[in-house]
């Protein structure tokens, strides 16, 4: 090898080395002692090993302003490429705080969309890890451009390709809005997600909070819903984003992994599960994992709106979403919360072609002034249209309570069900008893002679007629009132019989759910 | 790899479990780098906070009604010691008997409702302290 060939090798060498070493070894050791990884570390945790492929390694910043010039670095801040997760391609970008905090600027941006870009026409799942100070602010509206870059195209990929963000740091301000857009956020417990940070808060509103009070992973975990997992730290939150890819089709227009599972058919135990007296509550979960694969029920949201539980499970191998009334949570109504959180689940499998089971044991919406100032009537709607819109087989079980307008909202026949079963303890009716009677019934109480038992007798003959699945039975609305130890097999043969299912909606640019 | 937990006789075991395909191959999404893999039945890594309930104006120990109803059943009273998960009310809403329990360990405090009261949805119920 002449001496040309040999400059030209340890310039290329020296350049790697840089983009490596990243922030230098004393900012590393400052990552690693605050219990995190760092950038490239995150990459070989989440994909298969051995398996990441860095693109676009020596990208850098072409900013000169406010020194700009003198403190720039190879890679700019993040790391990008591709690898495989359970063998199929994804690719994904990482923050990398060690290097100016993690803060985007014009390179940065272009390095993070081409990566989307690569996603998009490979048709495989965007991972977006999260952890960085903000907008380079030497870098001025260039910073901000490249937000929208990335924006854009987080909302292109929408209902393409399974996009997923990762909070591990920081994530204020604009930034927010990528994770915002794409299907699911996981973070981990020392991550923080706000649109204005404590200080601002503060200064504008005099409020005194601490930064995971504002925004920590407890609080959008269960209050704000803006997380959909959360996981103690990097490694099980990398693999956390890992179990969830094993339920998703690579885009929508691929079908989900095939995961041959347990298929242990619980369905004895459904009533035992279940109290017959729907006074009683318990914990709709159980149903669930007496029905799917066995351990594969991978819940989504588990601590916000808990009075409705969704997840994604495996039925004889494949995957399915499964929406729940859980009883044990403000008696398993739908309110706010429930109907938002539901809704986005629907759509999101609807996009993907994952098959939906619902299991419904839902008293009524939630009434009260908070609800209705706040709009229970345009965010129910929501669930209306989320289930009427979406494709997919879908299937109900009516375990118990089934009323009114949320009975209608819960994937009844009238708005799409392909297949709904009952089990034979089911009530479903306009409204309860009592409440009905007090309408229908006033005028006949109150002219008869003795109102108390004129009031009995019009409620036990309502319980009668009303308290059961057969008027529905009858009139074509359940398909067929199942035991509950039939619940799993009838399920599985009826997805089968869907897998064909082809219904096409009629053209439009796309429709306007209510907001 | 899942971690199970099994209760046989009182007995509890834990044991892992792996999930292998037709021809034997591990097909769990479980990755060997990671010393946490978690388990599919749920992210059960994530930590449930204590009280992560809707807020209210109280304190952590503090329970409030969660939807409108009426009090029917009154189990504690006043400086009753209780555990986290005692039921100390039953709560009758949305045609359904709701237990409501003690979110933490401590005694019974500010408990003033009777049997057949009406609430509202995050009106206080009681404290523990």
């Amino acid at each position: 090898m002449d001496e040309l060939w040999q400059n030209s090798i340890e310039r290329l060498n020296a350049r790697r080395e840089s983009a490596k070493a990243a922030g230098g070894a004393e900012r590393i050791a400052k990552q690693h002692s605050s219990g995190k990884l760092t950038a490239r570390e995150r990459m070989e945790a989440l994909f298969d090993d051995g398996t990441f492929v860095e693109l676009n390694d020596q990208t850098m910043s072409r900013a000169s302003d406010f020194g700009m010039d003198k403190k720039k670095r190879i890679g700019d801040g993040v790391v990008t490429g591709y690898g495989y997760i359970h063998g199929r391609v994804a690719f994904a970008s990482s923050q990398d705080f060690t290097v100016g905090g993690g803060s985007l600027g014009e390179a940065q941006a272009q390095r993070i969309c081409r990566a989307m870009d690569k996603a998009m026409e490979m048709k495989a799942p965007f991972i977006s890890i999260n952890d960085s100070g903000g907008a380079r602010i030497e870098e001025g509206i260039d910073s901000l451009t490249g937000y929208a870059d990335i924006f854009y195209r987080n909302t292109i990929a929408s209902g393409v390709i399974p996009q997923i963000s990762v909070i591990m740091g920081p994530c204020a301000g604009g930034a927010c809005y990528s994770p915002a857009i794409t299907d699911y956020i996981f973070m981990t417990d020392y991550s923080q997600m706000f649109i204005t940070g404590p200080a601002v808060v503060k200064s504008v509103t005099g409020e005194v909070i601490s930064s995971a009070d504002l925004g920590g992973a407890a609080v959008h975990g269960s209050t704000s819903g803006v997380a959909h997992f959360v996981y103690p730290d990097d490694l099980s939150c990398l693999n956390g984003v890992r179990e969830l890819l094993g339920y998703l089709p690579q885009s929508n227009l691929d079908s989900t992994l095939e995961v041959p599972g347990v298929a242990v058919d619980n369905s004895a135990a459904l009533a035992d599960i279940v109290p017959a007296d729907s006074k009683k509550a318990y914990d709709v979960r159980d149903v669930i994992n007496s029905i799917v694969d066995m351990g594969s029920f991978f819940e989504v949201q588990p601590l916000f709106a808990r009075n409705i539980v969704v997840g994604f499970a495996r039925l004889d191998g494949e995957t399915i979403g499964i929406i729940a009334n859980q009883s044990l949570y403000m008696a398993g109504s739908l309110e706010i919360n429930a109907s938002d959180k539901a809704a986005r689940f629907i759509r999101f499998c609807d996009s993907f072609n994952i098959p939906l089971l619902t299991l419904v044991d839902v008293p009524a919406f939630l009434p009260g002034s908070q609800q209705e100032h706040n709009g229970i009537i345009r965010h129910g709607a929501k669930l209306l249209y989320s289930y009427s819109e979406a494709t997919v087989p879908k299937i109900s079980v009516i375990m118990r309570k089934a009323y009114g307008g949320a009975y209608i909202a819960m994937n009844s026949k009238g708005i799409g069900a392909d297949v709904v079963y009952a089990w034979p303890v089911a009530e479903i009716a306009v409204m309860g008893a009592s409440g009905a009677v007090n309408i229908i019934g006033k005028k006949a109480i109150e002219a008869a002679e003795d109102p108390v038992a004129k009031r009995q007798e019009l409620l036990d003959d309502y319980n009668e007629k009303f308290m059961n699945p057969y008027i529905a039975a009858e009139h074509g609305y359940v398909d067929e009132v199942i035991l509950p130890e039939e619940t799993r097999s009838k399920i599985a043969t009826a997805f089968k019989m869907l897998k064909t299912k082809d219904k096409i909606l009629p053209y439009k640019k796309h429709g306007n759910i209510p907001l | 790899m899942s971690k199970y937990r099994i209760t046989l006789d009182g007995k509890t075991y834990e044991m892992d479990v792996e999930l292998l395909g037709a021809n034997g191959a591990v097909i769990a999404p479980a990755k060997v780098a990671a010393p946490v893999a978690a388990a599919p039945v749920a992210p059960k890594a994530a930590p449930a906070p204590a009280a992560a309930k809707p807020a209210a104006n109280a304190g952590s120990g503090s329970v409030v009604a969660p939807m409108p109803g009426t009090i029917l059943k009154v189990l504690k009273k006043d400086g009753d010691a209780v555990k986290a998960g005692d039921v100390v009310l039953v709560l009758e809403a949305m045609k359904m008997e709701n237990e409501i329990t003690a979110p933490v360990d401590g005694a019974i405090a500010s408990l003033s409702l009777a049997e057949g009261s009406t609430v509202g949805g995050g009106d206080l119920l009681f404290e523990v302290k």
